[in-house]
């Protein structure tokens, strides 16, 4: 998706948070996994939206699948164990504002973005567009090409070891200048004034595709001067780009090589790199859990200020409910594969509805908490192995009634808070679903049931 | 070494139930070995200096970041390696520890009547210079669970060969009592007889853990560290790990050493905080007082970066600048106040601090040698020019307005700028309110005593 | 009782998991008739007399072709029969294999157990040996030594004894390195263990893993060279062993008189074949990543 030329959309520019036409729309998402044990239903009917600058906490323990669906929908998983099922991973890119080309105004919100009017109906909405008026991609269907064309430059990718994502043998500079050569290699012929002068071998060396023989002609050909231009302005975006993140110095950092950098550095880095282009969404796989706790504080501020700055949407995965409390406008909850609640956060917290967000919320120490009053949530994760259709959670639940053992409940808001749906028969009519009303659960039950350790399984994450 | 109220006359507190541990001036270095010759180059002070008392029947929590030496403090408790000085003493009734800081505080002033005391309680309660017999009853007393339950437990052994062998070695039970034993012990951590004949990988996180506790409790200790044991588990089952130790600890009347990374379990589980940095202990106290009142900045810190002390605000008063400094070569004075946001100019301010500005800024591609002297130091530079720019960026607003009201006599001399600092002083703990030891200056009368007599005035009462 | 049954339980599955991988059977094959071949030489072939590892010599017949009445696989330039060495051949091969695996399988383990274990100076010196006897070909050794002591199959052991033990040491001493991280070995400690136990019952066996794959296509390396060098001549003259009946055939292969050289040379390839294929079998099933299972 390029970032050039103005837009000639009549679509009105979605407000940040804008729900009706979401920068990414999960629709039952479904990923299998193959092994030796049988099929894993990993991720198993997914259902989430995320806005233009929106922060979503994608929450869940390990074997919650999470993992699996943050990268799914970027197709980064190794396709034979991993079989994508079912479902729709529809991304709505955004394209440079015509109007400030990028650096903000008041038409687009100071992001420098606007959403990429739909090709089809030029933004007056159909069904290829689901009636949102935007371009729209299923990312699970998109060809090769275009999903390296989005990946880096529309949707980027933190990780939580930057060792995975840093190549060990490449400068940071490099590093960085493959990605703003790879995605903006006009933009960067533009700066440095060869926008109308450069002939194949410059344009080339601008996208990173110079061979050996081309890069050292350039260096000591006559296209010498130009070429230092051209560096000198790949320079300037990779020091901004590393200032952006706070990394001191940038000028030296730059051509350090990863192992020389403390795991901060190497994150912010890492930070870096994802932002370079500029990306709509970034997703982060629970980026601060290897570090200290100093040092998460201020990454966490970081993408924070990131966040603001450019209007960037956050996926942000995690297994800390207070990180995810802090820094998500929504959370979502997963387990086993399904979301168990999703809501904004702050309702979220203060009135949890699903039975496991309020296991998960009385087994985490609050900070004060007395001694003794931590209630564990009995149990552990099942065997994802052909899961029968019921709730996954019966077999923990406190409030478990036959109902929950033979059919799958989906997410359900609520009458009264229509953005706040959790998966749960207790808030469900008998009557609506067909079930006898004593299967039914309700919230009267009594206590947790008794202790149970469960069978000895070596539950993994796929 | 840390200063008591032991200078008051004997109260109640006096007689006391004793420590089941006590550390006294523990440090433990690891050389660092360069070269091809193999030589000894420098060492990682993973542990400097930490005194410390563990009460019966009290969990102590042990935090910090990476680096702090909490894991390397309770290997050295443990026994598992001999410190490099100092030393851990186990089973001291109250006269006797008291007794033991006294000799231990006159140092060289000791008579040989003294020496020989000190070496009496030495054989009889340093791990590292007791007998064989004393040893055995420390080494069944003490028992340690480790973090990661993978490799916690030996992949070729079945569960009852793991929690069976402590019975076997101290000839504790055989054959079939000790199956008996063994299944008891499971039980206890919520295990069964059915788990006897499987291999660890058969078992999740959280049952291996339950494990190691199991194995942990076979020869029925007075004292368990446990080393981040919930750290690698998922929130659900961390919960029922914690519950599960409460319980024992009552049952049993056990002794922790909790060493985590995550002040909310350690608040949640621990009568008595230790928060350590870089191999000393800063502060000190019971848990409520400690964040009722942080009486240390690096502890404001660390609970401002908790995510969990704040329900859904972000609190962004204190953010730590820089990385952990190097364990090799610590900040001289306070080893916090190169991150500290309320560092004094007597935290121990020196070249190298001035050095790492300068380097930030850029200047220092034109430095040549620096040449230190106990309180002041030459940095030579090429040229003239550049002196004159190290200079000048010594007095810039990036560096800290405390480090540059501690340097002094800044001064160019041809391509040499020269400059005088404070002499750094060692830091100490001090007990700065009933029961709450820290080591900053701002509390300490140390501190107090420094700033007053900077200022020419007659010396205050602690703050 | 209980504990034994679920060892070895476990040791059926991994066996099971190796014969599942077809070469890995096909070499065990192989491997268990050479055994049987050895075992049970005298029931095959009679043995000569007055020493049984000396092919009979039939002037009568030599240079005699496959088929021969008495002599079923040919005759070698003296007469020797060639079944004979052949069958004889796999017992000497046997003890070959098995006495110089022994030998420096145990020098190997120990001085790379103590290298690894104590570390420091130890590690230093015992390394610096290491390093000393890994440059020493195996050849030049077996010659000074057959120079000073005389051609004998004893030497060969003694050559390929003296040399092979090193890679053992190094490969566990790196293991062990590795295996000392692993907390059950502070656990081990903790609990009181000697250091010793601490070494036999969790460093050792976590430690022996690769060192089975290794010995395992070290059997077939040994008796590869064993032939070669016997086939050199440093062995003694007329011995029924397959590199000996290799040499005895060679000037005649470009007479034509194939037989010798190729059932000697078949003999030595097949062996070492069958115990790269059993290795190969072995080193997929216990690889650490899949084991645990």
């Amino acid at each position: 998706m390029s970032h050039t030329g103005p837009t000639t959309a009549t679509l009105p520019v979605t407000e940040p948070g804008d729900r009706t036409a979401p920068l990414l729309s999960l629709r039952d998402l479904r990923v299998h996994f193959r092994t030796e044990r049988g099929v894993v239903h990993a991720v198993d009917g997914v259902n989430l939206d995320i806005a233009d600058g929106e922060t979503v906490g994608l929450v869940g323990e390990t074997g919650s699948g999470k993992t699996v669906t943050a990268r799914s929908l970027i197709r980064l998983l190794p396709s034979p164990p991993a079989i994508y099922v079912g479902g729709q991973a529809l991304f709505r890119p955004r394209t440079a504002c015509g109007q400030c080309a990028g650096s903000g105004c008041a038409k687009c919100h100071g992001a420098g973005y606007v959403p990429e009017p739909c090709q089809v109906c030029a933004g007056a909405g159909c069904e290829g567009c689901q009636h949102t008026g935007r371009h729209t991609l299923d990312m699970l269907k998109v060809s090769g090409r275009v999903l390296r064309t989005i990946r880096g430059n529309n949707i980027a990718m933190i990780f939580q070891d930057p060792n995975k994502a840093l190549n060990p043998n490449l400068s940071v500079r490099k590093q960085l200048a493959e990605v703003f050569s790879e995605h903006r290699a006009g933009e960067l012929l533009r700066d440095a004034g060869l926008e109308h002068e450069a002939g194949a071998l410059l344009r080339r060396s601008a996208s990173g595709r110079s061979s050996f023989l081309e890069r050292r002609t350039l260096d000591l050909g006559p296209l010498r001067s130009r070429h230092r231009r051209l560096e000198a302005v790949i320079d300037e975006h990779i020091a901004g780009a590393l200032a952006d993140t706070h990394v001191p110095n940038p000028k030296k950092i730059m051509h350090r090589f990863p192992h020389e950098l403390s795991g901060g550095m190497k994150q912010r880095v890492m930070i870096a790199l994802a932002l370079a282009c500029g990306p709509d969404l970034l997703i982060a796989d629970e980026p601060t859990t290897a570090l200290d706790v100093t040092i998460q504080a201020r990454i966490l501020d970081l993408i924070a200020e990131l966040q603001e700055r450019r209007r960037v949407a956050v996926l942000y995965i995690s297994h800390d409910l207070s990180i995810v409390r802090q820094i998500s406008d929504r959370v979502a909850v997963l387990y086993a594969g399904r979301l168990a609640e999703v809501g904004p956060t702050e309702r979220l917290f203060e009135d949890p509805l699903h039975p496991y967000t309020r296991g998960l919320l009385a087994a985490i120490p609050a900070f004060g908490q007395r001694r003794g009053e931590l209630v564990p949530i009995e149990g552990t994760v099942p065997e994802l192995v052909d899961p029968p259709p019921c709730c996954r959670f019966h077999s923990r639940c406190p409030h478990a009634a036959p109902a929950c053992r033979h059919v799958e409940p989906e997410l359900h808001a609520r009458p009264s808070i229509q953005s706040h749906e959790a998966a749960c028969f207790l808030y469900e009519q008998a009557d609506a679903l067909g079930v006898d009303a004593r299967d039914m659960p309700s919230m009267g039950e009594s206590g947790p049931p008794a202790p149970r350790v469960g069978e000895p399984s070596a539950d993994e994450e796929p | 070494m840390t200063v008591s109220m032991a200078d008051r006359p004997p109260t109640q507190a006096d007689v006391g139930p004793g420590s089941v541990i006590s550390v006294r001036g523990l440090s433990k270095h690891f050389p660092i070995k360069e070269g091809v010759l193999q030589r000894v180059t420098g060492h990682v002070r993973a542990v400097d200096g930490v005194d410390l008392d563990i009460r019966p029947g009290e969990t102590i929590g042990l935090v910090g970041e990476s680096g702090c030496g909490k894991t390397t403090l309770g290997r050295c408790i443990g026994g598992l390696m001999p410190p490099t000085s100092g030393g851990v003493y186990f089973g001291l009734p109250e006269p006797t520890r008291r007794r033991l800081d006294e000799l231990l505080a006159l140092d060289d002033r000791r008579t040989p009547a003294d020496e020989e005391e000190l070496a009496g309680i030495v054989r009889r309660h340093r791990i590292d210079a007791m007998d064989k017999e004393r040893w055995r009853i420390y080494r069944r007393n003490c028992q340690m669970v480790f973090q990661d339950s993978f490799s916690s437990l030996n992949p070729r052994h079945l569960v009852k060969e793991i929690v069976g062998r402590p019975l076997e070695l101290h000839r504790l039970a055989t054959g079939a009592a000790l199956i008996e034993r063994v299944v008891e012990l499971l039980e206890s951590v919520g295990l069964g007889s059915q788990h006897l004949y499987r291999y660890p990988h058969q078992f999740s996180g959280g049952q291996r853990q339950r494990i190691s506790i199991a194995r942990a409790l076979a020869l029925e200790p007075e004292f368990i560290i446990l080393d981040e044991p919930t750290s690698a588990l998922d929130v659900s089952v961390q919960a029922q790990i914690l519950n599960l130790l409460h319980d024992l600890q009552d049952q049993h009347g056990l002794t922790y050493l909790f060493i985590s990374h995550d002040l909310n379990v350690v608040r949640y589980m621990s009568d008595r905080i230790v928060v350590m940095y870089v191999g000393e202990v800063c502060e000190t106290s019971r848990s409520e007082p400690l964040f009722e009142e942080m009486l240390h900045p690096y502890t404001e810190a660390l609970v401002a970066a908790n995510p969990g002390s704040h329900g859904s605000e972000r609190h962004a008063t204190v953010r730590l600048a820089g990385a952990v400094p190097d364990p090799a070569n610590p900040p001289a004075g306070c080893r916090f106040h190169t991150r500290c946001h309320r560092a004094t100019r007597d935290c121990g301010w020196e070249v190298d601090d001035i050095i790492r500005h300068l380097e930030l800024q850029g200047l220092l591609d034109g430095l040549t040698d620096i040449t230190r002297t106990r309180g002041a130091a030459q940095l030579a530079f090429r040229t003239p020019e550049d002196a004159r720019a190290a200079a000048e960026g010594m007095h810039a607003p990036s560096v800290p307005s405390v480090l540059r009201a501690a340097m002094s006599d800044v001064h160019i001399d041809g391509s040499r700028v020269e400059l005088a600092f404070q002499p750094p002083v060692r830091v100490s703990l001090e007990e700065v309110r009933p029961g709450h030891l820290t080591s900053c200056l701002l509390y300490t009368s140390q501190g107090v005593q420094m700033r007053s007599e900077r200022l020419g005035r007659k010396p205050l009462s602690p703050a | 009782m209980h504990a034994l049954r679920v060892r070895l339980r476990r040791l059926a599955r991994l066996s099971r998991a190796v014969l599942r991988n077809p070469s890995a059977s096909a070499g065990l094959v192989v491997i268990v008739l050479m055994l049987l071949m050895a075992v049970f030489a005298p029931l095959l072939v009679e043995a000569n007399t007055p020493d049984p590892y000396q092919m009979p010599r039939d002037w009568a017949a030599i240079n005699a072709p496959p088929g021969t009445p008495g002599h079923p696989l040919g005759t070698t330039p003296e007469g020797g029969d060639v079944l004979y060495g052949i069958v004889w051949g796999s017992r000497l091969s046997v003890r070959l294999a098995l006495t110089v695996a022994s030998i420096t399988l145990a020098v190997g383990i120990t001085l790379g157990s103590l290298a690894g274990s104590i570390g420091g100076r130890w590690d230093e010196y015992i390394m610096r040996v290491v390093d000393v006897f890994m440059s020493i070909p195996e050849l030049i050794l077996a010659l000074a030594i057959a120079g000073i002591l005389g051609p004998s199959f004893r030497n060969i052991i003694l050559a390929l004894a003296v040399v092979g033990w090193t890679q053992y040491a190094r490969v566990i001493r790196g293991e062990i390195l590795k295996v000392k991280q692993k907390e059950y070995v502070d656990s081990a400690r903790i609990i009181g263990e000697t250091p010793l136990r601490v070494y036999l019952r969790n460093v050792l066996p976590n430690s022996l893993t690769p060192i089975i794959v290794i010995a395992t296509l070290d059997m077939g390396k040994i008796v590869l060279v064993g032939a070669t060098l016997s086939f050199i001549g440093l062995a003694e003259t007329g011995l029924a062993e397959w590199g000996n009946v290799v040499s005895a055939g060679q000037q005649g292969v470009v007479a034509g008189r194939w037989w010798v050289a190729t059932f000697g040379g078949a003999m030595v390839f097949l062996w070492a074949l069958a115990f790269n294929m059993l290795g190969d079998g072995l080193r997929d099933v216990l690889d650490p990543r899949v084991e645990g299972r």
